[in-house]
């Protein structure tokens, strides 16, 4: 009799331990679990486990304290933060500003740090006391806190203790989760931190897996070994439905898929016939393209309504996105009448729009699209959809899909002359100063401002809303530099926000967040 | 003998040293690696800053000298993504791959080699035709095609095997057969057409007419001849495998070193791929010393002095 009850006590175990369980599929894996080393979103999402950072965003956008309790901007170039108590690491210790301090500095300066761009313009965190720090900069950064989620804090005395190589085999941070075993690039293995200082997560073990193939993910799902599966495919959405053991999640993302032109080529663009006049100099024709495009046709067909139309380059979560922005409307009459009265009408008869050459004459509008073929979700067929609708309004297009690692390097070497690609980013600053504000010489700005868009009144709007550290004007100045970006100038044509995508077993409630990060901590029981 | 391999290994040494001159120049063509390595977000001071610190900023030349003088060493750098010695990483999954390399070929084995011999001792039978279009359908059904096929039918809709990862025997069944299909069918065909020229042969009819059972014939005299092409093609599908099962390892999400070498190309971690394709070559030079070590054992005419 005894030994059936031990056998149900072990059952009932399984059970219990079966339900503690979450399995996350992801489509790549983390490189590294140092978490100043990678900046790239599948390895910051499985390092989100095991450390926190001062601030954080929110799901809804909105940067909120995590191991930080406030803080404040006492002159331009220094800040006071409160560090919150009671925070303890995975070793028992007690989180201090001598880790805060160290560890901020370390993302800060380190040879190899991938955290520049968000703190490099930290000169120095002092302690003031064991739960005060001050943060001095180098230039004014009213984003500071929000730069502050790419500064996972770490334990000072272990990481002096172990090294950089034995932290990165066995890192220990603040997080809702303990890391217990790892395979490179492959999965990790957690287990809940029953001394978090916040609220503990529903699951007491995740394993996260790289699972690169879409197929196998769903697969996973649908025979129960996986709960959550990142990026399904939509041709897959209905299957999942079907099967009534999952169900298809969708958050409208923060990546915009956009079209951009050059803008700086009168003659020699390289997607255009030799010789001929590049016609996107002028915002007109850049916004004949515009109308040209049936994005909802997009969306609905091509995308399997795995994405948000978009009407302007930020998404709705940023700063600086702009109630006033909305789509031109798809048009193709009108937007060949453009390029008609333009001077590119078809004089010859032959149903192509015709461009003048330098020599005085006229040859068929012909046009290369460029894409990647591997980076966004359908990008390639986007690309020959665009194609197709320019055909439609007498522009002979092409399309030239290849790898992303032809594509990026060709693209900032300014090959291209109508294009299409992604962008994402939770900071409007940086989009705005890397897309947006003209190129310098130094290179500080503009470094993916391609097609070498440049208004001076927008690269002022720009500059002084990156000095702005009220959130209310910077918003304002940001709106204003948008309204003449998008509408009156078309720098770029907005396709549409990638859905972020997961695919939910039926016991667990999740939801996306748009800036893809995927948590298991997030996740809650059902 | 001992001067035969102490020659073969001057060689292999000689050989991957020309191997890795030759990938390291061939990387460079291929672009600036900050473009996949460096977060697009870092402005172009930072990246520079990045560059240095993983010793990109050198010239050529100095960069090549210098990776060779540690590749003497034996030290193939360090990851630039994951910061551990490149070589770590391969040989961290190297077993995964290895095993299941080894299981593929072992099913491939079991089943192609019988059937060949079955087939070319019934040549042109009921029996012969069928295997031979059998084989058909296994050398061109896509890798990927089968895999995915396996999948849907054995974890999604029957739900018997897992679909993903290599940590139990269960796990094992659909990527080794997905891998051995196509070396079933091969060596079937191979196993049947040299079976078929030896057996027209000569010794043979004498063997036959000494009055030898046809058993004895067939496995004893045939097929100890048909195998030396046999194990030259099963070694070089082996390495083949080795270095290139990355489709299998992609699909079925197992943690071996073809999908470590494929993630490593895509963001430019040269280290790894320079690791990868050293480590592959010393498995090349190894597996085709075995197999000419054991042509020594089948056929007693081959001596290396």
């Amino acid at each position: 009799m005894k030994r059936y009850w031990i056998l149900a006590a072990f059952l009932l175990s399984l059970a219990f331990a079966a339900g503690d369980k979450l399995v996350i599929a992801y489509q790549g894996g983390a490189v590294t679990l140092d978490p100043h080393m990678r900046n790239e979103t599948t390895t910051l999402a499985w390092q989100h486990h095991i450390f926190e950072t001062p601030f954080f965003y929110n799901p809804q956008g909105k940067v909120v304290p995590v191991l930080a309790e406030s803080i404040k901007n006492v002159d331009p170039n220094t800040w006071i933060m409160k560090i919150r108590k009671g925070v303890k690491f995975h070793d028992g210790s007690t989180m201090t500003a001598a880790d805060v301090a160290f560890s901020i500095m370390r993302a800060a300066t380190h040879p190899k740090s991938q955290m520049k761009a968000y703190v490099g313009k930290v000169s120095n965190v002092k302690i003031i006391d064991d739960y005060t720090v001050e943060i001095d900069t180098k230039v004014p950064d009213p984003l500071l806190p929000a730069h502050l989620d790419h500064a996972a804090i770490i334990p000072k005395a272990y990481f002096d203790k172990v090294g950089e190589e034995g932290f990165g085999k066995h890192p220990i941070g603040t997080g809702p989760y303990k890391f217990v075993e790892w395979l490179n690039a492959d999965h990790l293995t957690l287990v809940r931190f029953e001394d978090y200082w916040g609220t503990k997560p529903d699951f007491k073990n995740v394993v996260l897996k790289n699972i690169p193939q879409g197929a196998t993910r769903v697969a996973g799902l649908l025979s129960g070994e996986i709960d959550i599966a990142e990026k399904v495919l939509p041709q897959d959405f209905a299957r999942v439905e079907r099967s009534g053991r999952a169900t298809v999640k969708q958050t409208p993302g923060v990546r915009v898929i956009y079209v951009a032109m050059d803008y700086w080529r009168k003659y020699g663009s390289e997607g255009l016939p030799a010789g001929a006049e590049n016609p996107f100099l002028n915002p007109e024709a850049r916004k004949a393209v515009y109308m040209a495009i049936n994005e909802e046709a997009i969306v609905k067909k091509i995308m399997g309504g795995a994405a948000t139309v978009a009407p302007q380059f930020l998404a709705k979560v940023h700063e600086g996105y702009s109630p006033n922005i909305h789509r031109f409307p798809y048009d193709p009459k009108a937007a060949r009448k453009i390029l008609e009265d333009l001077g590119y009408g078809d004089k010859d008869g032959d149903g192509w729009l015709e461009l003048p050459t330098k020599d005085g004459k006229r040859v068929p509008f012909e046009l290369r699209i460029d894409a990647p073929n591997d980076r966004y979700l359908n990008d390639a067929q986007i690309a020959q959809a665009i194609a197709s609708m320019l055909r439609d309004i007498g522009i002979k297009a092409s399309v030239n899909a290849v790898p992303k690692k032809v594509f990026f390097p060709n693209m900032t070497k300014g090959h291209f002359t109508l294009y299409m690609a992604g962008w994402g980013s939770m900071d409007s600053i940086n989009t705005m100063f890397s897309m947006f504000h003209s190129k310098d010489p130094e290179g500080l700005y503009g470094r993916f401002n391609r097609e070498h868009y440049h208004n001076p009144k927008v690269d002022a709007l720009i500059e002084k809303a990156a000095q702005t550290f009220d959130a209310g004007q910077r918003n304002d100045l940001l709106v204003q530099a948008m309204d003449i970006a998008m509408p009156v100038d078309v720098a770029y044509v907005p396709l549409h926000y990638e859905n972020v995508i997961a695919g939910v077993a039926k016991g667990v409630d999740f939801t996306p967040r748009p800036d893809e990060y995927l948590h298991a901590f997030e996740a809650k029981k059902k | 003998m001992l001067r035969y391999l102490l020659i073969r290994t001057v060689q292999t040494i000689i050989a991957v040293l020309a191997v890795a001159t030759l990938i390291f120049l061939g990387l460079q063509m291929t672009g600036d690696p900050m473009e996949n390595l460096a977060p697009q977000d870092m402005s172009e001071a930072q990246v520079e800053e990045l560059r240095k610190a993983y010793g990109l900023d050198k010239p050529i030349h100095v960069q090549y000298v210098r990776f060779m003088e540690k590749l003497l060493e034996g030290n193939l750098g360090i990851s630039f993504l994951s910061g551990e010695p490149a070589l770590k990483l391969i040989l961290e999954r190297f077993p995964t791959t290895l095993n299941l390399v080894l299981v593929s070929m072992l099913i491939a084995v079991f089943f192609g080699l019988p059937m060949g011999v079955a087939a070319a001792i019934r040549a042109d039978s009921w029996v012969d035709r069928t295997l031979r279009f059998l084989s058909v359908l296994g050398i061109s059904a896509p890798t990927f095609w089968i895999g995915v096929m396996l999948i849907l039918i054995f974890a999604v809709n029957l739900g018997w095997l897992p679909s993903s990862g290599l940590s139990s025997w269960k796990h094992y069944i659909m990527p080794a057969f997905t891998l051995s299909l196509y070396r079933i069918a091969l060596f079937l065909r191979m196993v049947r057409s040299t079976m078929l020229d030896v057996l027209n042969q000569d010794f043979i009819r004498t063997a036959r007419a000494k009055g030898l059972m046809e058993r004895v014939v067939v496995y004893k005299h045939a097929l100890r001849n048909a195998l030396i092409p046999f194990i030259t093609v099963a070694g070089l599908q082996f390495g083949a495998l080795m270095a290139g099962a990355v489709v299998t390892e992609k699909i079925f999400a197992i943690p071996g070193m073809n999908r470590l070498a494929l993630d490593a190309l895509y963001s430019d971690d040269r280290p790894v791929i320079i690791a990868f394709i050293i480590v592959t070559a010393v498995l090349f030079a190894v597996v085709n010393l075995v197999v000419d070590l054991l042509y020594a054992l089948i056929d007693p005419r081959v001596r290396y002095a």
